[in-house]
Formats: C-alpha cells, structure tokens, sequence
C-alpha cells in the first residue's frame, strides 16, 4: 500500500512526454507471437496465469 | 459482392448486440454518442495471421506412466481480427486450429501389431504363447498408430472492448469456445480498466469464467476392464480375448484386475478466476504492471488417458517375455506394462499466481523488458518465472529481440515416478508436468516493419512480418524447438 501510494502521488509524467513509453516494445503485455509459448507452458508447467494468458479451459491446463 | 459486405455487417452488429446485452453494457453505448470529433480507439481493421509450430522429445511419457517416448509435433495456424465498429468499440475475433500429432497419446491403446488398429476392437486374440510370437505388442517407447495419436483443437473466441469518451475507463467481455477429440470448453469473462493521475496509473479487474467437460478416453486395458468386469481377460467380445498376459517371470496367468479403478463420475472440469493488475509509469522512460489473479477449479481436474503403476501390486506385461526385463530401456520395442488405475487428482485446485513487469527504456536502440511471477497452489507447486527481453533496433524497419527465460518449479504432493505409487493412496500422478524441476527457454524474435507498404491481399497492406524461434530444455531431458510467425495487415 505504501508502494501503491507513493507512485502514484508523486508520478505524472505528461502524455506529450510520452514518446519513449509509447514505444511498442514498452508496452506491459506479452507480444502476439508469444501465445503459441504461452500455451505449451501451461500444458509443459504446473504453473499457470498472471501474465496475461488463459487461466483455465482446456484440457492441457493443470 | 455488396451483399455479402452487408450481411457480414448485420453479423457483427448482432455478435456485438449480444455481447453488450450480455454484460449490461447497453447504457454505456448510448451514453457516449457525441457528435463531437474523437480520435478512435482503433482506426481501421486489424488482421494478424499467425503460425505456431512446436516439437518436443522427452522419455516421460504420462500416458504409459513416466517413462516411453513423449515426441509431440504440433502445429497452430491462427487469425485474430479487430474490427472498429465506431470511435469507441472494438470487437475482436480470434479463431485457430492446433493439431498435433503425439506418440504419448498415441498409446492409449499401444497395441498396434496384430489386427489392432487403434482404439477400435478388430483385434481378435494373440497366439496364447507368452513369448511374443503373432500376439498384440506395444511399448511406452514406441508410437502406436491409435487413433489418439492425432487430434485437432478449434477454437474460436470473441471480444468486446468500449472505451468511454474520456478515454479513462474500459469496459471489456469475452466470450469463447473449443473442441477436441476428448475435451470440449467454452468460456466467457468479462473487466474493467480504470485510469487515472493524467494516465499515469491503471487499475483493472476482471472475472473469466470456463466451462468445460470430457469426452473420456481411457487407457485399453482399463476400458476393457470398465466394459467386462472381472471376466474381461477371457470373455470372447474383450479385446483381450485369448491374449497371453504374463507375469513378471514372464509366465502367462490370469491374475491381472485393475481392481482400484473406478469409473469416473464427473466429466466437468470447470475454471474461475478473478483478475487484478496494477500498472503505473515511473518516468518518463520505464513503467511497470503487477498482476494478481485467483484461480478456482473443480471437477475431474486429472487426465483420465494417463497411466499409474503402483509399487506393491504385481506388475503384468503383454508382449515379449524377453523384454519384461529390460522394459524400461529404449530398446524395448515389443513388450508393454498394463495398467494399475488411471491418473487420480483431486476435484478442487487452488491457484495463485502473481507476475510483475518493468520496462525500461535505454535509447532509440533498446528496451529492456522484464516479467517475474511467483506461483503458488494448494497442490503443492511452488514456482518461480524470469524472463528477460531485448528489443534492439537497427533502423525504422528491423529489429532482433534475444530473450531469455528460466523457470522452476517444486512437485504436486501426488506426484512419483513410474511405479512408485502406492494403492493405498487416494491421489496419484506420474505426469513429470507435475514434477520438481527447472527449465531455461533462449530465443529471439526477428520484426520487419514497413508502415507504408505497398505490399498486400485484397484490401489489406502488410505492414508487419515477425518470426520468433525459441529453445526449451528440461531438467528431466524434454527439449522443445517452437518457431512462430506473425504477417500483421491492416485495411487500406
């Protein structure tokens, strides 16, 4: 929570500042061409989630 | 050709309708219809073609117990299309197939000499010698030509994102399905993202929902056993019929009784989870995002496919007598252990996931990404993920991407290796997904980016290529080779 308070309340960065967070690469998601190894690591590992990919359906999620 | 344009229209706006009815959205919609100019959320239609390809070997096959021949190839042809059906609103269609072809599944039913062609029932009885001879023979080492060796996945999903007019909150739902030859799953969820301190910080939570069942596929000599009761080794419709079932003399008896087995009494194998993510920018070059998210399933959350042996049951073979001996060698080809049970686990799992992630942006020639997640379940699982990207820009158009991940991860409370198990126990895996290890993953992605190309199909302008290849190595010796492509259009 303190965390959570103190980035938020002393961080504004302008949206015409933003050239280098706008970068594609920037962005706080897997890229597209991941997803085929998002799915064999939830078929290949115990562990699953948190990182954008399905959480359950399908046979090959444990 | 106008026609079809058109109904394809009156398609989307009634996947749309429903969708919006769905989750309740319909007054958001009608609330944002201003007049007034607003840059769209998506500004023309996106199309990603995609093609995934995986092979992996290994010698723990869960099919035949943790140990045979685990080759698997696969491959995923994909298309996802987003669609701007006005400033506000995107949907997004994701429809692929992924069809696999894996010496594991294959043996469900290993006996693929003789008459036996798969999981049908020609085979009508072996010579009765106990040696070998003509009899039906398989071997965890060796693909069957079963008709569980192959099987093709199609899934189609649909999404829904509204964004309001300030551009602060998102409304999304999802809705979904797939099926295969022994599973079938449909899912639906739904979320909202918040954002606020001028865009600096976001806040999202969402709910997905998956409902899935079995279609149960179960071991040969366990079906046989389910169908025929104790009598099943000479009933005369049994697969095993005349069959020679030996010891591990290699005497031919009649002892053999999967007694543990019992039929499995619940197909559904249902998901929930809740989502929580947290992101914020830190300066004017890096940001980073936390995702919480809860995971409840219940239902037949094991595979009804794979094999348990367990340590203090006799073991009885079908095959070679020779070879009993030398069973869990490579270099046996003709003799096969049958089964005690099939895999048991328990009907409710409870997962906790938490993953992170910090970008830093270096200069126009690099970015560092990085994502972290610890996981923890109430089976037991403590795991850890790393994994580190490179993006490095040579020019506007290329770009190489080197990345490296590492994983690790502690063994499910009911797990043991190949006829280690104990009957006595109420739980039982050897599935060596669910054992303790770690593994590395190194690759790279390569991108050609050209915004104005002239290259293109039909209507659509190609403007982005990516080929991405991956190494993956086990601690227990699975290796993996994926190699992925991503052609990106978008309408002229």
């Amino acid at each position: 929570m303190v965390v959570f308070v103190s980035v938020t309340s002393c961080v504004s960065v302008k949206e015409y500042n933003r050239v280098y967070l706008n970068d594609a690469d920037m962005a706080l998601k897997a890229g597209l061409c991941e997803r085929f190894e998002t799915t064999y690591h939830i078929y290949r590992e115990a562990a699953a989630g948190a990182n954008g990919g399905k959480t359950g359906g399908g046979c090959g999620c444990n | 050709m106008e026609e079809k344009q058109v109904e394809v229209v009156v398609v989307i706006k009634k996947i749309t309708l429903i969708l919006l009815m769905s989750f309740g959205f319909v007054s958001f919609a009608q609330k944002d219809t201003l007049k007034s100019y607003k840059k769209k959320v998506l500004e023309t239609v996106e199309v990603d073609m995609l093609l995934g390809f995986y092979t992996q070997k290994g010698t723990h096959a869960s099919v035949t117990g943790g140990i045979g021949n685990e080759d698997l190839q696969n491959i995923a042809p994909t298309v996802v299309i987003k669609i701007p059906l006005n400033e506000d609103d995107v949907l997004t269609a994701d429809f692929g197939f992924s069809a696999y072809t894996s010496a594991s599944s294959s043996n469900g039913n290993p006996f693929n000499t003789g008459a036996s062609t798969g999981e049908d029932r020609e085979y009508s009885g072996g010579d009765g010698s106990g040696s070998g001879g003509q009899g039906p023979k398989g071997s965890p080492w060796v693909a069957s030509s079963g008709a569980s060796r192959k099987d093709v996945l199609t899934a189609l999903s649909l999404s829904y994102v509204h964004a309001t007019d300030d551009r602060n909150r998102y409304w999304s739902s999802n809705i979904g399905s797939s099926y295969e030859y022994d599973y079938k799953s449909f899912g639906f969820g739904g979320g909202v993202t918040q954002l606020w301190n001028e865009k600096n910080t976001e806040l999202s939570i969402k709910a997905q929902v998956y409902l899935d069942q079995w279609i149960p596929i179960i071991p040969t000599e366990i079906d046989e056993y389910e169908q025929f009761g104790s009598d099943f080794l000479i009933d005369n419709q049994s697969y095993f019929s005349g069959v020679s079932v030996l010891n591990s003399n290699g005497a031919s008896v009649a002892e053999y009784l999967p007694s543990k087995f019992t039929p499995i009494d619940n197909v559904n194998r249902n998901s929930y989870s809740f989502s929580l993510g947290f992101s914020q920018i830190l300066t004017h070059r890096m940001q980073f995002s936390i995702a919480l998210d809860l995971v409840k399933q219940e239902g037949w959350l094991a595979n009804p496919l794979q094999r348990v042996y367990f340590s203090d049951k006799s073991n009885y073979y079908v095959g070679n007598a020779n070879n009993i001996s030398n069973y869990e060698n490579p270099s046996n080809t003709d003799v096969f252990h049958l089964a005690d049970d099939i895999e048991r686990l328990p009907s409710t799992r409870l997962k906790y996931p938490l993953g992170m992630r910090l970008n830093y942006y270096v200069n126009e020639y690099l970015v560092i990404r990085s994502y972290f997640r610890k996981y923890l379940d109430d089976w037991g699982v403590d795991s850890n993920t790393f994994q580190v990207e490179l993006p490095v820009k040579f020019n506007m158009s290329w770009k190489i991407t080197p990345s490296f991940r590492y994983f690790d991860q502690t063994a499910a409370d009911y797990f043991a290796p190949y006829n280690q198990h104990l009957s006595t126990q109420d739980y039982y895996t050897s599935d060596y997904d669910l054992s303790a290890f770690s593994n590395y993953q190194v690759g790279g992605e390569f991108v050609f980016t050209d915004v104005l190309s002239k290259y293109g199909v039909w209507k659509l302008s190609l403007k982005r290529i990516g080929l991405r290849v991956q190494n993956y190595q086990r601690s227990d010796g699975l290796s993996a080779f994926s190699i992925s492509t991503n052609f990106s259009f978008v309408l002229d």
